[in-house]
Parts: structure tokens; C-alpha cells; sequence
């Protein structure tokens, strides 16, 4: 039987789609014949902003990038002015920057896999992620005062030392958390119908994705044992103990485990961090004299000048972020300002693979293809 | 030997120099010849292109290309220096697919243009915007204004004074 091809706008204003990003959806009946993406309504032009903001004023816009897992990308650009300026972090900073980038992989898993549910008609999920990122959240409030926008990590260090009594709340939630897991799994991972909607859904090899440009757990869940933590190790990384979570087959569902894993995977980092934190040395304020206010060395970070300008240079320095890799690169002409600051982020590349991956499937096959991808709209738009 | 002074060895004609970016090893190639560097890159086992930078230098044009080998876990930083007046250089989008739309974000935001790309135009500025923002001399003081036209395509003006808002 003739059909007729028939245009379906998807967005940009729909749920499922976590924010503004539109699809024009080529439909043969119910299958999608070509997937076309149209994105840029949270275009805040950051790049540009960066060229008028010094290396410290730009640090809060980071947090604006990828709102949901804000500690990563503060530190993905603090990594690479330091690597640009060869700044010297204290050790207990280092241990309290590798505390926030692992409880924050654990907000944004949690995130991901509520809305993924949501997304699949299941709304239980929801709930339970979000009861369990208002403990962490509550965590990040103690820590810096702020829930989702955390502006913590500086060059140098980090701005201010843990609160008494958050190493207490801290375990209580990796103990917590532990058992939450476990619920997670028994409820959603052996379901039916969550199976039959992932297995064999959005279904790409190793090659393709790479080809792809994906990273991160949307990649390891395609069977490539790739991690940066581990291939260009940053921070304390090489002192832990972890494995990557790898998964072979390759399609949704393999995505979703990955994340699984992974979360049980930064509650032992967590732990170990926890064991290892070395203790509070004062810094000595001699050499600077007056009141401690920004830039006057304390415990948990080292000197960093109001003035800061580093050697003209460039670099390219790459994290592992929640949703894969983040890189900034950053151009110094050797004043005040990044002469240009470019922002490699996840979501983008990642998001690069859907038109491929929908190919022959549904709409609703597309939702949930696209939900364990895992994008963030701020991180596409910039 | 790395991967940099390899390509050396294999194009010395389109190698223009090699060096290191922050102990990442960096070959700087003559624009003509990306497309084959690139291919021969692609077969060193550089699988993954990780970025695509466009900076404006007033004087000159320069495109970085980001490389990661997930089999030999190794980088690579290839560049290609442009003329100012008509900065244009070949597409990698049919080796690495991520190209695609990295090259049209370039494109998009500085302004080069990449020869034998598939689909060259806008990512994420509506089409028909005026300038390329990254450039250093776009001008920041000029308003622009998008509304929705009657087939939903974009439509930018500079003037503003028939919005709704005003």
C-alpha cells in the first residue's frame, strides 16, 4: 500500500524532551524515516561571555552549563586554567573536589534515570530519585550554600572547607544510599515492561558510536572499557579504587545498567575519600600578612591572585563528567581574560548519535532511545 | 616517535611543523592538504574526534582539532592556520561523523567555512542572524531580534520596535 511521508514537530516544548530541543520527525506511518534536530533555544552565547569575564568571574557561568551536575563543570574548568597556569592544589582540596564530582555523578544518575522513567509512563521513579538528590542536595547546601549552582570550586583549591559534622551526614548517605540502590534495581531492572521497552532499543556498535562522537556512560554501554579517569588520571583518581562499568550489548537498556553501576561504583569512591581525607593544615598567612579574603592561601587552597594572568598558552583539558567528556580549551594571550574559551560539552556530541540511533523505530522507542543518552539542554545550547 | 612526528615522516610537504600543546603532541598542516592528513589519522587508530576549535586572531584564522585514540590511548592536535579574508578549509565530516556538527558550530559562531560539508548552516543561532558572535569584531551593540514567521521559519531584524514587549 502507498503511503504519504508525513512531518511531525516534536517540541521544542515537550516533556520528554528535558528542556527546549525540537525534533522534525519524518514518519512512514508509525516509523521514523529520517530524525532531524533543532536545537539552540537556550543559547546564552557562554563562550562569548567568557571573553569578557577574568578566569575567576567565569567560574559561576560553568555552573550554568550543565545545571544539573554543576560540580563537574566547575571543576573541567578550573583543571584547565590550572593546567594552563601550572597551579599547585593542596591535597585535602583535591580529596574534597574528587567528594563533590562523585556525590554529584550520583544526583545526576538519579536525575536520569527518574526522568527516564517518567518519560516511559512510570512515575514512581521520579519520587524516589528525587527524595534521595534532596539528601544529597542538602549535602551541597551545607558544603557551599547553594543547592544547584555551586560556584565552589576556584583555581587553586576550593573556596571554603567542609562544615563540622558533614562527614556525619555524609555517610549517613552512602549508607542510605546503598539500600536505595538495591530498591532501585529490585523495582525498575527486572520489570517486563521497562524491558521490553529498553532491550534492543536504539541499538548502535562500538564503531558507530565512537564515529558518533559519544563518551561517557553512553558509550560504556556500548562494551568500551574507556574511562579518563583512568586513561589520563586527574585529581586524586590514581590513589582510588574503582572499575569502569562496562556493558556490551548496546542498546538502552545497556545505557541504563551502566548508570546503575556507576552509582555503586561512586558510593566506594565516596567511601575510600571519606577514609582518606587528610587533615586541616593551616596555611601560614606571614608571607601575605593582613585578613584572609580571596586569593590569601587557607587550608584548602593555594595562592591565587585577584590579578590573575597566566603565560599566553593554549590548552585542551578533558574530565569525565556525569554525562562524558567534558573539555574546555582555553586560549590565554597572557591578560586578564581567556582570549577565547571553548566548551566541549557532552550532551552536544552525545546527542550527535539520535538521528542515527531512531532510524526504523517509534516515537516511543525515540523517547526512550533519547532518555538514556542523558542530555541536559543547557549543555547543548551553551 | 609520536603520533606528530610520524606525520611528519609521512607528509613532509603537509606537515608545516610539530611541537606540543601541554604535553599533547601538535602538528601544524597546510590547509589543502587536512583532508588527507586527516584520513591517514583516522587509520593511525585516532577513532575519536574529540573538539573542533575556531579562534579568531585578528590577523588569522586557526582550526584545532582535538584527537584521542581509544586503541593506542594516545593524543594528537592537529591545526590548520586560515586567511583572514576567506578563512575555508575541507570538511572531516565523512570520517568522523562527529564532525558534522561540530564543524557547523564553527561555522556558526566564527564563521568558517568548511568545503564539502553535507549540510553547512546554522546549529544553534536562527538562521539569517547577522554576524558570527566569536569573531572579535562582531559588534556587541547592535540589537537583534527574532520573531516566528508564518511558516515558523526564523525571521531576524535589527529593528525592534514592533515587538509586543516594547
Amino acid at each position: 500500500m502507498k503511503t504519504d511521508e508525513l512531518l511531525i514537530n516534536m517540541g521544542p516544548v515537550h516533556p520528554s524532551t528535558h528542556g527546549v530541543l525540537r525534533f522534525k520527525l519524518t514518519m512512514d506511518g508509525e516509523i521514523i524515516k529520517k530524525c532531524e534536530i533543532v536545537m539552540g533555544y537556550l543559547h546564552r552565547g557562554t563562550e562569548k561571555l567568557g571573553e569578557m569575564k577574568t578566569y575567576m568571574q567565569f567560574v559561576p557561568y560553568t555552573d550554568r552549563l550543565d545545571y544539573i551536575s554543576a560540580f563537574p563543570n566547575n571543576y573541567a574548568y578550573v583543571k584547565a586554567v590550572e593546567e594552563l597556569a601550572g597551579i599547585e592544589v593542596p591535597l585535602r582540596a583535591e580529596y574534597i573536589r574528587v567528594l563533590t564530582l562523585e556525590l554529584n555523578r550520583i544526583v545526576n544518575h538519579l536525575v536520569m534515570l527518574g526522568s527516564l522513567l517518567l518519560d516511559l509512563g512510570a512515575s514512581t521513579m521520579i519520587m524516589y530519585g528525587f527524595r534521595e538528590r534532596e539528601n544529597a542536595l542538602a549535602l551541597f547546601d551545607m558544603l557551599c550554600g547553594a543547592r544547584m549552582t555551586f560556584n565552589y570550586i576556584k583555581p587553586g583549591g576550593v573556596r571554603e572547607d567542609m562544615p563540622e559534622g558533614f562527614i556525619p551526614k555524609l555517610n549517613e548517605f552512602i549508607n542510605d544510599m546503598d539500600k536505595r540502590i538495591d530498591d532501585y534495581e529490585q523495582l525498575i531492572s527486572g520489570n517486563e515492561i521497562f524491558m521490553g521497552r529498553m532491550k534492543g532499543i536504539g541499538v548502535m556498535s562500538a564503531q558507530d558510536a565512537i564515529n558518533y562522537g559519544m563518551t561517557g556512560p553512553s558509550l560504556r554501554g556500548h562494551g568500551v572499557n574507556y574511562d579518563i579517569r583512568k586513561l589520563e588520571p586527574y585529581s586524586v583518581y590514581p590513589d582510588l579504587d574503582f572499575k569502569v562499568c562496562v556493558r556490551n550489548e548496546g542498546d538502552s537498556f545497556a545505557r541504563y545498567m551502566v548508570r546503575i553501576d556507576e552509582m555503586r561504583e561512586s558510593l566506594h569512591i565516596l567511601r575510600q575519600v571519606v577514609d582518606a581525607m587528610p587533615p586541616a593544615k593551616p596555611a601560614s598567612l606571614a608571607k601575605y600578612g593582613i585578613a584572609p579574603m580571596t586569593g590569601v592561601p587557607t587550608a584548602v587552597s593555594t595562592y591565587f591572585p585577584r590579578i590573575f594572568t597566566p603565560p599566553p598558552g593554549e590548552v585542551y583539558s578533558r574530565i569525565e563528567a556525569p554525562k562524558g567528556e567534558l573539555g574546555f580549551y582555553i586560549v590565554s594571550d597572557g591578560t586578564i581574560k581567556p582570549y577565547r574559551i571553548k566548551i566541549r560539552s557532552p550532551s552536544f556530541c552525545n546527542l550527535t548519535a539520535i538521528p542515527k540511533m531512531v532510524e526504523g523505530l517509534m516515537i516511543p522507542d525515540l523517547i526512550a532511545a533519547f532518555g538514556t543518552i542523558d542530555v541536559v539542554l543547557g549543555d547543548v545550547d551553551r | 616517535m609520536n603520533p606528530a612526528e610520524e606525520l611528519k615522516q609521512l607528509f613532509p610537504d603537509s606537515v608545516v611543523s610539530v611541537g606540543f600543546q601541554i604535553k599533547k603532541p601538535l602538528a601544524i598542516i597546510k590547509k589543502e592538504d587536512l583532508l588527507n592528513v586527516a584520513k591517514k589519522v583516522k587509520e593511525m587508530g585516532f577513532d575519536n574526534l574529540s573538539v573542533i576549535t575556531g579562534i579568531d586572531y585578528r590577523d588569522r584564522f586557526e582550526v584545532v582539532y582535538n584527537f584521542f585514540s581509544y586503541t593506542k590511548k594516545q593524543n594528537l592536535v592537529l591545526k590548520v592556520i586560515l586567511d583572514h579574508n576567506n578563512p575555508e578549509v575541507s570538511s572531516l565530516a565523512s570520517i568522523w561523523k562527529v564532525a558534522d556538527w561540530l564543524e557547523r558550530e564553527t561555522y556558526d559562531l566564527v564563521g568558517i567555512t568548511f568545503g564539502g560539508h553535507p549540510n553547512l548552516k546554522r546549529i544553534l543561532l536562527p538562521d539569517g542572524w547577522i554576524g558570527h558572535p566569536l569573531r572579535k569584531d562582531y559588534d556587541m551593540n547592535v540589537d537583534q531580534f527574532v520573531t516566528v514567521g508564518e511558516d515558523g521559519e526564523d525571521i531576524v531584524s535589527t529593528d525592534g520596535t514592533n515587538l509586543l514587549r516594547r
